[in-house]
């Protein structure tokens, strides 16, 4: 009976999924590395009816919406002449270790010195290979080339890996702008065609117009979908006169 | 008994089947390659009435009716650009194929991703196939080329969920593989709620409809018997 109800509903519940990725998305509009959530939504299964409908038609379920991957599309360079801070260029991504010795992948670069002056995160992973900076070297003396290379005063110190995966959208959500490789996104390879650029950082790539769009979208689509509930709930309130 | 009562009963069937499919539309309202339904109905066949002594002749009375199909309308519908490598339009007429457990099934949804080995899949990672049916592979900087992927004309696509249709390929597609952009769902919100409530109304109908002859019958039962 009445299985439209739960095809609106099952609408609805994929709607608010959106809403939810679009609120994420409009948080870390100023998350330095940050790609938008982005999400698949596709139609539920189609079944008859029932027996009293001779023919072979068939009514959908509805719908339902997954987190398929990230945004790939390039972001914006902030310029900051900071000489720690990084941006990737291209597919790829800096290669961290966690406080707990898992391998991580960010694309936030904005990178610090440690107590043993090893290059690490804002959050304070070390970079993996290890880049070490000389004592006697300042900050400002160090230049990092396109390759990676960490230079002091034109002697290569170290080199800071890029790396990515087969499968970008496969990466798991680690927190603390970090990724980890899982099975779905295959195993880290070198990135060959990914740059660094010093003195600058990724933006955010949420672009603000298109998520509100999307809100707009999703809170319309939400609404409407209510309405078909409601709709279904009059006749089965019609159906219900029928016998006063 | 009054057949009038059956056949309103069935009316407001076929409208309750027809308001299930438009809260399903509404429901892929977002849906990319989404293409929206139609609820088509016909009548049972007419029985002829005839004068009991003569043979006469007297005409057609209807017996009923019913949900003969529900089409789905296949015009292709805009294309909206998204900017990711990986996603893509059939611009005009014809599907993509993807390979799956049960066989090869054709979508226009393109919002496909990589799987772990490096080949084109779709959502429930199903392998997208080029126009000779192999797999296609992504490469290193992350896009496939647009040219590479399959276009096939499909008959009797019907719908499996999850995007996907079931059919036979007929040969290569008119349309045109545009990469960075989806399809978008051909169903027109504002278009489905105005036939949401004609629906509803025609449902009414039914229920009034059979109201007045449950009137008609117990005037016949109280008012005559009375005589």
């Amino acid at each position: 009976m009445f299985n439209g109800l739960y095809a609106a509903a099952s609408g609805m519940e994929a709607q608010q999924m959106q809403l939810d990725a679009v609120s994420n998305d409009l948080a870390n509009v100023d998350t330095p590395g940050y790609q938008a959530e982005v999400l698949g939504f596709h139609d539920l299964l189609y079944t008859s009816p029932g027996p009293q409908n001779a023919t072979n038609f068939a009514t959908g379920a509805g719908s339902a919406a997954d987190i398929v991957g990230r945004d790939q599309s390039a972001a914006q360079l902030q310029q900051t002449g900071q000489p720690l801070d990084v941006a990737v260029l291209g597919q790829g991504f800096l290669q961290v270790r966690r406080p707990d010795g898992t391998l991580g992948l960010t694309r936030n670069g904005t990178l610090e010195l440690n107590a043993n002056r090893q290059l690490t995160t804002s959050t304070g992973m070390l970079l993996t290979p290890p880049v070490t900076i000389p004592n006697s070297a300042s900050s400002d003396k160090l230049t990092i080339a396109a390759n990676g290379n960490v230079e002091v005063s034109g002697r290569v110190v170290g080199r800071i890996a890029l790396v990515t995966v087969p499968n970008p959208n496969g990466l798991l959500d680690a927190g603390d702008s970090t990724f980890s490789a899982s099975a779905a996104s295959g195993a880290m390879r070198p990135a060959t065609g990914a740059t660094l650029q010093q003195g600058a950082l990724l933006a955010s790539n949420v672009n603000m117009a298109t998520a509100m769009g999307e809100m707009i979208d999703a809170q319309r689509s939400y609404q409407m979908d209510s309405k078909a509930i409601s709709m279904q709930d009059q006749m089965m309130q019609i159906a219900n006169q029928i016998a006063k | 008994m009054d057949p009038g009562l059956y056949i309103a009963a069935q009316g407001m069937l076929v409208e309750q089947n027809r308001q299930d499919q438009y809260a399903n539309d509404l429901a892929n309202a977002s849906t990319p390659g989404y293409k929206s339904d139609r609820t088509t109905q016909a009548d049972f066949g007419s029985l002829l009435l005839s004068n009991t002594s003569t043979g006469q002749p007297l005409g057609s009375i209807a017996t009923g009716l019913r949900v003969s199909a529900v089409t789905t309308d296949m015009t292709p519908a805009g294309v909206n650009p998204t900017g990711q490598p990986l996603d893509f339009a059939v611009q005009g007429n014809g599907f993509f194929a993807v390979q799956t457990p049960q066989g090869v099934r054709y979508t226009r949804d393109g919002q496909f991703g990589a799987s772990a080995s490096g080949l084109l899949v779709d959502k429930l990672g199903n392998a997208v196939l080029s126009q000779t049916g192999a797999p296609i592979s992504v490469k290193a900087n992350g896009t496939v080329p647009a040219a590479s992927l399959g276009v096939f004309n499909v008959t009797g696509a019907t719908k499996q969920g999850n995007n996907l249709f079931a059919g036979t390929a007929a040969g290569q597609g008119a349309g045109s593989v545009v990469s960075g952009a989806l399809e978008a769902s051909s169903v027109d919100p504002v278009h489905t709620m105005v036939d949401m409530i004609a629906s509803l109304r025609a449902y009414e109908s039914g229920q009034k409809m059979i109201s007045s002859i449950d009137e008609t019958m117990q005037q016949s039962a109280q008012s005559v018997g009375a005589l």
